[in-house]
């Protein structure tokens, strides 16, 4: 490997390097305790995914340029110059982890392999490595806030189309609000209408002051592992917000969109928003337990359970507010085992459904879930990531699990009573 | 003393100290220095309050309750292994100063029975539990896991644990002998009591030393600082 590569490596290396990860180089003692925590790991078996040996793999290059130990006896510390063979474990083992942290949570130091293996996706792309799709969709979605005077028009409408195809649902003039000064609330959805026609359902029922982010939540700037590119993916509604003056952003149904929103980007942008961040299924439950949105507690026939995915979960704290809906139309719920903090990764986060070249680790990686889910005796899966619902998906196909997998906010457009509404809601 | 009393038991356990000391204190400092990182790490439920938060820091270093779940067999282990090790701490301290309250209490010769029976308990507990982390990186995911510096420091701990139960069940003296060559340590003129230097226990006891340098010389510099880093490490779990 050319010197220039490596000295490049080394320097994304210094960059990232913190306290936090300085510690998590030093102190793990290969326990090992994380491979029964890792989804992938339990799924494949294969050592690559093992969490602690994924960190050793930067670990090793730490060693060899961060410590003087490693320096004077690299052969005791196995500290590394880098290499294609190491190179190549590192892409595999690093663009396969959907970073979902329940390896932290099991870990006696809290490791967090998660971070590790963001700071080695930096690694990798300054060798050259960095996952090719995950860069060009990061690049797609800056290319469109660049060129913003060339899309605007198209965008705004694609949502008076979808005014029109809610109209055809619902029988309600139900208006998606572009661009409006002084709204309360800045909703950023996915791209496509699933993400918003629930969304503009249930704002428009509560009656809110809200308007529709011309640009989509979800981050490959993130997956990719470039922190800059990511910052700018996230800037493009956050100014959008700053502009229009709004009281919160409310982050739709995707994981680590909500992540980025509300636990990285203050200090990336190194300011402090005029506005706060909610997930959306936080202000629906608020509608619920407020009363400024009625739903039918009997919505919901068939047994539902619901999974955590892990950025909003785990990483994020939103654990009650979709159960507490979900529980509030569907009587018949029963919680997966384990649930929560413990619960089990999808397998589908981390871009990894972007990535075909991983699709047999992935599904693979699933196990768990498909046993998870298999225990419920559920129908309907109430699952708030688009993430995890397309590898859920995918892991239905694949086990006939019979399931019908539903963003939450469709259940509570679903299940809402609308005063004189003479077709169903959505 | 001779040359490898002087080496292992004298000279070597300042050399050692004073490594440990100093390498602790230059790899917290190494740590302090850097920045923090600028994004909320944690992992939820978070506690809500300070105390909370000092709280489940104790708990999740000193128990690990979340560990247990995944890994029980591993982390009984471990658990034995480190309350030994305490203990085994807490009883070496006699060579410092008498545990006077407690000798009051049991008597000269039920004193000496009681650290018999509680550092024998301790040292067999230690010796197993090494024996039982040494097998555990010989297969599987574990060995491919393992890097040298594993082994070495298992191979110190073995030697330091060995001699250890050595002068605890093989070797005759009492503490009263070793009190006195500590003393000597102290005063900075190390030497053996003639009891000690003219017995066989002498060398086992210079292994045991040696052992127990090389341990301190090399602690701050390997994987034992989780000793102190995994108070840091779980602090940011608990969040802002």
């Amino acid at each position: 490997m050319e010197k220039q590569t490596i000295d490049s490596m080394v320097g994304v290396l210094d960059a990232r390097m913190n306290r936090q990860l300085k510690q998590y180089m030093d102190i793990c003692v290969r326990c090992a305790i994380c491979k029964d925590a890792c989804h992938q790991y339990v799924g494949t078996g294969d050592d690559k995914y093992l969490p602690a040996r994924r960190a050793e793999l930067l670990r090793q290059i730490y060693r060899k340029y961060f410590t003087k130990a490693g320096q004077f006896l690299p052969a005791l510390y196995e500290a590394r110059e880098p290499d294609e063979n190491l190179i190549d474990e590192l892409y595999e083992s690093t663009y396969a982890c959907t970073g979902c942290r329940r390896c932290t949570y099991y870990c006696p130091f809290s490791i967090d392999t998660g971070w590790i293996t963001a700071v080695a996706k930096g690694v990798l792309i300054a060798a050259g490595r960095g996952n090719d799709m995950l860069g060009q969709l990061a690049d797609a979605a800056l290319f469109k806030s660049e060129n913003m005077d060339m899309f605007h028009d198209i965008i705004v409408d694609g949502f008076a189309d979808i005014e029109k195809e809610l109209h055809e649902e619902t029988g309600r003039d139900i208006a998606i609000p572009v661009d409006k000064q002084g709204a309360d609330i800045l909703y950023v959805a996915l791209a496509g209408s699933h993400s918003i026609k629930p969304a503009a359902i249930v704002f428009d029922a509560a009656g809110a002051n809200w308007t529709l982010s011309k640009f989509e939540a979800a981050n490959y700037g993130f997956f990719f592992g470039d922190p800059a590119k990511a910052k700018l993916i996230a800037d493009r509604f956050m100014n959008e917000a700053k502009t229009l003056g709004v009281k919160e952003v409310v982050i739709t149904e995707c994981g680590h969109a909500y992540r980025v929103a509300e636990m990285f980007y203050e200090a990336w942008a190194k300011e402090k928003m005029p506005f706060k961040v909610r997930h959306v299924l936080e202000v629906f439950d608020e509608y619920i337990k407020d009363g400024r949105i009625r739903v039918d507690p009997k919505a919901i026939g068939e047994r539902v359970t619901y999974h955590d995915p892990c950025q909003i979960g785990r990483n994020g704290g939103i654990y009650e507010q979709p159960r507490d809906i979900v529980t509030a139309i569907a009587p018949d719920f029963v919680d997966m085992t384990p649930n929560r903090e413990k619960q089990w990764c999808c397998g589908g986060g981390g871009g990894i459904v972007a990535m075909e070249e991983f699709n047999d680790v992935r599904l693979k990686s699933g196990a768990k879930k498909v046993e998870q889910i298999k225990a419920t005796g559920a129908t309907l899966l109430a699952c708030p990531c688009e993430n995890c619902r397309l590898q859920i998906a995918e892991l239905n196909e694949v086990h006939d699990l019979g399931l019908r997998i539903v963003p939450v906010m469709e259940l509570v457009a679903e299940a809402l009573i609308v005063e004189g509404a003479s077709k169903p809601t959505a | 003393m001779d040359l490898f009393s002087y080496l292992a038991s004298g000279i070597g356990v300042y050399v050692g100290l004073v490594v440990f000391t100093l390498g602790m204190g230059w790899r917290v400092w190494q740590w302090m220095r850097t920045p923090r990182s600028p994004v909320r790490l944690a992992l939820y439920p978070k506690p809500q309050t300070s105390l909370g938060r000092l709280g489940k820091l104790l708990k999740d270093t000193l128990i690990a309750p979340q560990s247990w779940e995944t890994a029980g067999t591993l982390m009984a282990f471990a658990m034995a292994f480190h309350l030994a090790a305490l203990a085994a701490f807490v009883g070496h301290l006699r060579l410092v100063h008498e545990f006077t309250p407690l000798v009051a209490l049991l008597g000269v010769e039920g004193m000496n029975q009681f650290a018999g029976l509680s550092g024998g308990a301790a040292g067999i507990i230690m010796l197993v539990v090494v024996l039982y982390w040494i097998a555990r990186r010989t297969y599987g995911a574990y060995r491919k896991l393992s890097t040298p510096e594993d082994y070495l420091l298992l191979a110190l701990l073995l030697g330091i644990v060995v001699m250890g139960d050595h002068l605890r069940f093989v070797g005759h003296l009492h503490a009263s002998t070793y009190q006195v060559w500590f003393a000597s340590l102290m005063a900075f003129k190390p030497a053996f009591p003639p009891e000690l230097a003219d017995s066989a226990t002498r060398l086992a006891l210079n292994w045991h030393m040696l052992f127990v340098d090389a341990f301190l010389i090399y602690f701050p510099f390997s994987k034992m600082t989780h000793a102190i880093g995994a108070f840091a490490t779980n602090l940011v779990r608990s969040g802002e």
